[in-house]
């Protein structure tokens, strides 16, 4: 047996926060850009599977002494749609849902909501 | 000053994931990542396919647990490579834990190797670790109704073992309710009913393993 220990995180925010810093610190290199960064525009879609409360938690904790530190984190969290085959209605959902809100038909498909995006960067001059 | 990046954030561990299963390939690895609640049986699970296996296919596990290396040391015991993965309080595994576990593993000597993710229904969905198939298990006594409640994990996966059936006559769990949440969520995965610990169910999980694996190489 080969023990392995991987690097401390604790839970699943943190590493999308991980990787969204490590994302804006990829951007911000590749546009030579060097004012300080005033905000993050993020898209967490309400199907993502991310709280946003905790993503906020866990980017304030990772955020020191990185290029992101003091920056604000726009979150914008769009919809997802259940679009029902039976009686063709279209309804905006929180929760991936198995039937139907209207008529309860499992004749359905879900559209949109899954989106986990660093939209944009805003810097200083 | 805007940078425009409109990039997925979890693109890096889908990058890494497709890494890995490119590696996986080209060493002729097959590889399954076994999800499911603590305790629903996972590494039961895994012992008793070993047994039936033996012989036939070559396999490895990567563990993957908060702390500790109980499971490792029940898969050792078998005469399977294992590769403890202790992710420090992480809810899940994610592709560069196991590029990094990939690394030490004997390609020659395995043919199937499994991932024994965390114990977690909800983070382990989020995170492709570069596998060919995905297993959910769940226990007849964690209810019937889990497949409605964390839907993101059965409707990705590509079979679910239902444990302990042993256990339905003291249960309300109703297979049929669940048998139908799966259908919708997954139309095309395969249900399976055992009792690892009297073999109930082992041998058709089995022989449909060998088939993917035979027919995934």
């Amino acid at each position: 047996m080969t023990p392995l220990a991987a690097s401390p995180k604790n839970m699943h925010e943190l590493s999308i926060a991980e990787a969204l810093i490590g994302q804006v610190e990829e951007e911000v290199e590749r546009s030579g850009q060097t004012g300080r960064i005033t905000h993050l525009d993020v898209t967490v879609g309400r199907l993502s599977g991310v709280s946003c409360d905790s993503l906020r938690f866990a980017f304030e904790l990772l955020a020191p002494n990185t290029l992101v530190e003091g920056a604000k984190l726009n979150i914008t969290e769009p919809v997802a749609k259940c679009r029902c085959h039976h009686c063709k209605s279209l309804t905006e959902i929180d929760d991936l849902i198995m039937e139907c809100p209207k008529c309860s038909s499992r004749e359905i498909s879900i559209e949109g909501g899954r989106d986990l995006l660093l939209q944009s960067i805003e810097l200083e001059d | 000053m805007k940078i425009i990046a409109a990039r997925k954030l979890l693109k890096a561990n889908d990058q890494l994931a497709e890494e890995n299963r490119a590696r996986l390939d080209a060493a002729g690895v097959f590889c399954v990542n076994v999800v499911g609640s603590p305790g629903a049986g996972k590494t039961t699970l895994l012992e008793a396919l070993f047994a039936t296996v033996a012989g036939r296919v070559k396999p490895a596990v990567i563990e993957g647990d908060i702390a500790g290396s109980l499971d490792a040391e029940r898969i050792a015991k078998l005469g399977v490579p294992v590769v403890q993965i202790n992710t420090e309080g992480a809810c899940h595994l994610d592709a560069n834990m196991i590029a990094a576990a990939l690394g030490s593993l004997d390609y020659d000597a395995v043919d199937v190797l499994f991932i024994e993710n965390v114990g977690n229904l909800v983070c382990t969905a989020g995170f492709d670790l570069g596998e060919h198939l995905r297993i959910v298990v769940l226990s007849t006594s964690e209810g019937d109704d889990k497949a409605a409640k964390y839907p993101a994990i059965f409707q990705g996966s590509d079979a679910l073992v239902i444990t302990k059936a042993d256990l339905l006559p003291h249960t309300n769990f109703n297979a049929d309710r669940i048998t139908a949440d799966m259908k919708r969520l997954a139309p095309n995965a395969e249900i399976f009913q055992v009792a690892a610990l009297r073999g109930d169910g082992i041998v058709a999980t089995a022989d449909w393993l060998v088939q993917k694996l035979s027919s995934g190489r």
